[in-house]
């Protein structure tokens, strides 16, 4: 598992898989408002991706790795993502 | 069924019928913008919906149409008949599983296999499109590429390569369980320069995000060359569009004209939804409310007045004045709930080019179907009753009234037939042509059938005119069709279409010309609710008769009744009308007195011939809600309906030709 719990603080590390969306969406349904680190996180599969972009917790850490760092962390970050947020049930 | 259900079912004809409406626009011109954008935003907005219910076969063959459709909209792939014919055989799938939801709440058990052959049928329309097409292909709105290449850092793109490579990759929903991840695909991708990611669909709220349905759209643009690209690629190339873009060239006017597109979108969005009723009608109603809550309040002033020891003479003046205002309103009130129940014959017209166009196609004729009259409007149940027997009036002009092509062009005529349905309001009638310029019928040839099949007595087949004996196509038992095909020969001729339109309250004619063509016409009340009928007075009975059957009204003295053999028939200003007594029909005892001084007569229209209905008194005429009969008693013949009457009682409106029978 290359996401796990540790109080506020959702880790993700190593390779995230496609299994790993599933306990991140939980996590962050159950509490919005816990914080996501990245600093780990060598690779996030499409499926975790887009629970981060969906539901769009803080972020915390950069990415060691260049790929992730550059271009999906930062894109992340585009404004125009913002108001495409998802309304709360 | 729950709400939502019913909400998608209704939702989804629309949508079916619109994109249906698109495609045929798309298929007599391919570049219609309009058109193309609205079939992709019905599709997409269909296949939405279809996704939040357990439909997935559905969902699948949805967007593999809605993919083909962005294909074609981004001409990666070409618009021909084929793709049309493709598309609109997903959306007549869409329809009949829509109605089998309708029925049984769940897709056929053979959804799963024909959602999987259409989604795969649709995407090698688009895949085959995509390697054919070029990729640089002029026409490709990139505004949304040349946004990314805006947003590099121009150092960047100063030291790279002349040609930039924009990416736009849309992966397929179920895209995980084959095992791809869009973003594993990205980083591949060479020399990346921007990256833009979006979600494809809106999401849905948190509680309902389903992690492992792929909703992303990612948008790149690479330095690397096109190939390199393509390779990374070469796996999911129907989810990928890649284009080789020009460093600043054209770039306003890439922008220009994608914006013009944007807005032309917009504007199609607002088409037709649940709702269908004019919002002035809505208001008018809410002002009618207003008066009769003024009205209500009148009354109960006059009720406290009259508590109070009010005079008789004030009472009755004020209660008639109240009963005036009060009636007043009810007519208009009637008349404003009839108005929201009015619909354009639109809504039903907008179905048959669809149907036409395959009719013709299954049966090898070409046709030109133009439509007149949509306009026009009518009850909701007659216009909705209609579309059945029109479907059949349609299908036989096909079939039996258009002639092979050469055989049209020999004859002079153009060679694609021509097939004219057509609206208009007549006075409190509808009427609905179906007009051909086909080879017409021939009166022989419906002589022999008739002959053949003993509908008809010989020597009274002998002496009908022509046009008579043209009518007979609407007989029971009657098809003209040589060869039984497989669109006519589903054991309903025109005499299903007459009773259907019977039942609506209207009749079905005929008039055709050899050669030249035929016309169907069939007539129906524009209201099927309110019914005026005349009262008349059987023993001590009373009983409504239809007034629209009604010509007029006579007294017969007793001595200008001719018994002929066994029946009656008297002469009215030099015709022989058949008398016929109600009495009789319904089975009651003549009261014998009466019929000395002369007899009370109803004349009416029953067919194309007028009959003498006798009765013993005439009472007022009046407009009535009819109700039709329902229960143990909708199959009782000769009634039409019941209404009830100011005292309370209960008027029985008899069907007069049906009692005659």
């Amino acid at each position: 598992m290359s996401v796990r719990l540790e109080g506020p603080i959702i880790i993700l590390e190593g390779v995230c898989r496609v299994e790993d969306a599933e306990p991140l969406l939980r996590w962050l349904q159950a509490d919005p408002g816990r914080t996501v680190d990245l600093s780990g996180a060598d690779h996030l599969h499409a499926s975790v991706l887009q629970v981060l972009m969906a539901l769009r917790p803080a972020l915390k850490g950069s990415p060691r790795d260049p790929f992730i760092r550059d271009w999906v962390v930062s894109a992340l970050a585009d404004p125009r993502l913002i108001g495409m947020a998802p309304q709360r049930a | 069924m729950d709400d939502l259900l019913q909400h998608f079912i209704v939702e989804a004809r629309e949508l079916t019928q619109q994109a249906t409406d698109d495609l045929l626009a798309l298929e007599r011109d391919p570049d219609q913008a309009a058109s193309m954008d609205s079939a992709f935003r019905a599709v997409h907005t269909l296949k939405g919906s279809v996704g939040l219910f357990d439909f997935a076969p559905m969902g699948l063959a949805l967007h593999a149409a809605e993919d083909l459709l962005g294909a074609l909209k981004e001409r990666r792939v070409r618009t021909d008949n084929i793709v049309i014919d493709t598309l609109l055989e997903c959306i007549g799938q869409t329809e009949r599983w829509v109605g089998a939801i309708e029925r049984m709440g769940q897709l056929p058990p053979d959804a799963a296999e024909e959602g999987y052959r259409l989604a795969r049928v649709l995407r090698e329309q688009a895949d085959d499109g995509s390697s054919a097409t070029s990729q640089t292909d002029p026409q490709v709105d990139l505004s949304w590429a040349e946004e990314l290449v805006q947003s590099i850092d121009p150092a960047v793109v100063k030291g790279s390569a002349k040609h930039l490579v924009a990416i736009r990759y849309t992966p397929r929903a179920d895209c995980f369980f084959a095992g791809d991840d869009p973003v594993a695909l990205l980083r591949a991708v060479p020399d990346l320069m921007a990256v833009h990611l979006f979600n494809r669909d809106p999401w849905p709220p948190a509680t309902e995000i389903d992690p492992f349905a792929c909703n992303l759209k990612i948008e790149a643009i690479s330095g690397a060359g096109l190939d390199a690209v393509k390779a990374v690629f070469r796996f999911v190339p129907d989810q990928v569009a890649i284009h080789e873009i020009a460093q600043s060239s054209g770039r306003s006017a890439h922008v220009a004209a994608a914006n013009h597109g944007e807005h032309r979108g917009g504007d199609a969005v607002g088409g037709p939804r649940m709702l269908r009723v004019d919002a002035t009608r809505i208001d008018r109603m809410a002002d009618l409310v207003g008066e009769m809550v003024v009205a209500k309040n009148a009354l109960a002033h006059l009720a406290g007045q009259a508590k109070d020891g009010m005079d008789a003479k004030s009472l009755s003046q004020g209660l008639l004045a109240s009963q005036a205002a009060i009636d007043r309103l009810v007519v208009e009130m009637h008349r404003a709930v009839m108005d929201v129940r009015m619909m354009p014959m639109r809504d039903l017209f907008r179905r048959f080019p669809r149907a036409v166009r395959d009719i013709a196609g299954q049966l090898g004729k070409s046709v030109d179907l133009s439509i007149e009259g949509e306009e026009v409007e009518a009850d909701k149940a007659v216009v909705e009753g209609l579309f059945e027997p029109l479907l059949h009036v349609l299908r036989n002009a096909i079939d039996h009234g258009a002639e092979p092509e050469q055989a049209r062009l020999n004859s002079g005529k153009p060679s694609r037939t021509r097939i004219l349905l057509r609206a208009q309001r007549e006075g409190e009638r509808v009427v609905v042509d179906v007009q051909d310029d086909g080879r017409g019928i021939d009166a022989t040839a419906v002589r022999r059938v008739a002959r053949e099949r003993a509908l008809m007595p010989e020597d009274e087949l002998a002496r009908m005119s022509d046009a008579d004996a043209v009518e007979l196509i609407f007989a029971p038992g009657f098809s003209t069709a040589s060869a039984v095909t497989d669109l006519s020969g589903r054991g309903v001729g025109m005499d299903a279409v007459r009773s259907a339109v019977e039942k609506l309250g209207g009749q079905a004619s005929v008039h055709t010309l050899t050669g030249q063509g035929t016309t169907i016409r069939l007539s129906l009340p524009l209201t099927l609710v309110m019914a005026r009928v005349m009262a008349v007075r059987i023993g001590g009975e009373l009983y409504g008769i239809p007034l629209d059957g009604v010509v007029e009204t006579a007294f017969i003295p007793a001595a200008r009744v001719i018994p002929v053999r066994d029946a009656e028939a008297f002469v009215l200003r030099d015709r022989t009308l058949p008398l016929v007594r109600l009495a009789d029909l319904l089975e009651i005892p003549r009261p014998l007195e009466l019929s000395q001084q002369g007899l009370k007569v109803v004349i009416m229209a029953v067919g194309d011939d007028l009959v003498g209905i006798a009765v013993d008194g005439f009472a007022e005429r009046m407009d009535v809600l009819m109700r039709p009969m329902s229960g143990i008693l909708a199959g009782m013949p000769g009634v039409m309906g019941t209404t009830l009457l100011g005292d309370g009682s209960v008027l029985m409106i008899l069907d007069i030709p049906e009692l005659i029978g």
